[in-house]
């Protein structure tokens, strides 16, 4: 009974896992493709001839090793500081009481409810005035203020630790922010690594935001691939633009591969157990 | 931190009162309510300057241009009164498009909320390599927009693409899957294909709900079905309504056609095809295309006003479907324990 029950989840899963990965699969085939095997009938399934100078083509097309650098420096600043701001705001949120805590609250909730774009087009202009404009200083911006998904999410996780952790902590006579850096954002780890993994794929990922914000020579690799390889004709190259984004897809696969060890199992594990 | 450590810090900290005492009375009467509260103010200003710089003023800035023919550029807009915003309600395409993206909301915020739960269900089952299977389902949610949408371009391509391979196998003629009225099922996929999302969230709120309380019902002779549907839903109710919520935010100013679109840049909005021109890419066009930027911003401003109505219906429905198990604030009426339950 309990084996049945086993084989057929496992088949169930095994199933669906093929489903899932299959994208990943016809990806890494069309980018092998030479261009000859790409408009032939019936389908080649699997390349027939092999042709790795594809990579190569994907990356002399433009400039991709650069715009790489462009998107891998937005990243990761705005990945760190999103991520200390959100925790340190979501401590307030979640441990601290003041009055107008709800009203603040209530605003912090209906930011996460807006749709960015409409403070993206002001805030484009804005910047421009203030010529912040091809610069990545809109992202250390962005940063430093925290995003109010992630304090929300910190908030959620801050909330939902045992009260006698921090009661413990004061009647050591522990202040607030010894408290938030020794108690506990150690023990949020798990939701740093979401959110770092979160913001970082965010703005690796983003693909308004630079193209609003910056030029041609400053923007990042998603803008510029999103436009595609074409040739003379204006026709999309299918197998440059397959190498291309499996270059530009397979780095952040291996960085949650990497990063993933507790980030699933411990995504809620609370202090007290 | 080290036992060690703890103590050292106590030692530092704990006569510290009485020579404040003497040296700065009005600090000791500092409660330690009234030190908190300064506390929170320290750890929320931070992002209360961020909201007024980055969001309020931007947002009335996009309000003031919503009631003039603003064309971005040129400093001879007029004030218009409402008449934008009388249009936005008027006009039949906008209305159609918003149409257009309240269905799409409707099929893929539940379907994607059912598929995530029953994917964490699955993998939250006592199996081996369940880690595995945890990773790779949700690997696809890690690949970043443009790549995805690249991806499934590629799957959906008219002569090179996987898609129309597996047609021919059956003997079907190839279809233009980018384009009407295709290219809203490839949009559905696409966006189903990052369901890993949901379900990492929903598998770590079926980790947190407590193993005893699942034991304690199986020895009173609950059912899985029975423990699933009387324990495990309402303790994941709260972890449920936080995805419909911002499931529902993210897909009604989502503009993810743009990216499977002939030509994915700001100004080529209008290679969208028509079952895919959601709101958003209509308000792109306005900005980008036709540089009715006051037009635009009164769109943003329904949107904004749709999206506050929907979430406030959501929070009264929530209060008496959703169940949150610890609320800080009266932690002490609601012992953790399940002695008597």
């Amino acid at each position: 009974m309990v084996f049945a029950r086993r084989s057929a989840i496992y088949m169930l899963l095994v199933a669906l896992l093929a489903l899932f990965l299959s994208p990943f699969g016809w990806l890494a085939v069309t980018a092998l493709k030479d261009a000859s095997e790409l408009r032939v009938l019936p389908i080649h399934w699997w390349p027939h001839d092999p042709n790795p100078d594809n990579f190569a083509g994907a990356l002399t097309t433009f400039d991709y090793l650069g715009y790489a650098r462009n998107s891998l420096t937005i990243a990761t600043l705005y990945a760190v500081l999103v991520t200390l701001a959100s925790a340190w705001a979501g401590f307030g949120f979640a441990r601290l009481n003041a009055p107008g805590k709800r009203a603040i609250f209530g605003v912090l909730m209906s930011t996460m409810m807006m749709p960015t774009i409409i403070t993206l087009i002001p805030t484009y202009l804005m910047f421009s005035k203030l010529h912040l404009v091809n610069t990545y200083m809109p992202w250390v911006l962005w940063g430093l203020c925290g995003a109010p998904y992630l304090i929300f999410l910190f908030r959620q996780f801050f909330s939902n630790m045992p009260k006698e952790l921090e009661e413990a902590a004061i009647v050591d006579g522990c202040g607030t922010f010894r408290i938030f850096l020794r108690i506990f954002l150690p023990q949020s780890w798990p939701v740093i690594a979401t959110s770092m993994i979160l913001s970082f794929s965010w703005t690796w990922g983003d693909y308004i935001g630079p193209a609003l914000f910056l030029d041609d020579a400053h923007t990042t690799l998603a803008v510029k691939l999103a436009g595609g390889y074409v040739n003379a004709h204006g026709e999309p190259m299918p197998n440059l633009v397959a190498s291309g984004a499996v270059m530009y897809v397979v780095p952040v696969l291996v960085l949650f591969l990497i990063m993933q060890r507790g980030f699933v199992s411990g995504i809620a594990t609370s202090g007290l157990k | 931190m080290s036992s060690g450590q703890l103590l050292k810090d106590s030692a530092r900290v704990v006569p510290s009162p009485s020579s404040g005492a003497a040296a700065r009375p009005r600090r000791k009467r500092l409660s330690l309510r009234q030190r908190r509260q300064g506390a929170f103010y320290a750890f929320t200003g931070p992002w209360v300057l961020g909201f007024l710089g980055l969001t309020a003023y931007p947002l009335g800035y996009a309000l003031w241009l919503s009631f003039t023919n603003s064309d971005g550029l040129s400093n001879r807009s007029r004030f218009v009164g409402l008449a934008n915003y009388r249009e936005v309600f008027t006009d039949p395409d906008t209305l159609a498009s918003l149409g257009r993206t309240a269905v799409f909301t409707g099929i893929t915020v539940p379907l994607s909320i059912l598929a995530g739960l029953i994917l964490a269900v699955l993998v939250n089952q006592p199996i081996r390599a369940r880690g595995l299977f945890r990773t790779l389902l949700y690997l696809p949610a890690v690949v970043p927009p443009v790549g995805a949408a690249l991806t499934f371009k590629l799957i959906f391509d008219r002569d090179s693409g996987a898609a129309n391979g597996v047609l021919d196998l059956l003997g079907i003629n190839g279809i233009s899957w980018l384009t009407d009225p295709y290219a809203r099922w490839v949009l559905i996929v696409l966006t189903m294909w990052g369901v890993g999302n949901v379900m990492i969230v929903s598998l770590a709120g079926l980790q947190d709900i407590p193993r005893e309380l699942l034991e304690a019902a199986r020895v009173d002779g609950a059912s899985s079905f029975q423990s699933f549907t009387r324990i495990t839903l309402p303790l994941l109710s709260p972890v449920i309504f936080f995805q419909v919520v911002t499931g529902i935010i993210a897909t009604l100013q989502s503009f993810a056609p743009l990216l499977i679109a002939l030509n994915p840049t700001p100004a080529g909005v209008t290679s969208v095809p028509q079952s895919n021109y959601f709101y958003m890419i209509d308000v792109f066009a306005q900005f980008f295309a036709n540089g009715r930027y006051g037009y635009a911003s009164a769109m943003l401003w329904v949107l904004f006003a749709i999206i506050i109505l929907v979430t406030l219906l959501l929070f009264k429905i929530s209060k008496s479907a959703v169940f949150y198990s610890v609320e800080p604030e009266s932690a002490k009426n609601k012992p953790r324990t399940i002695g008597d339950a």
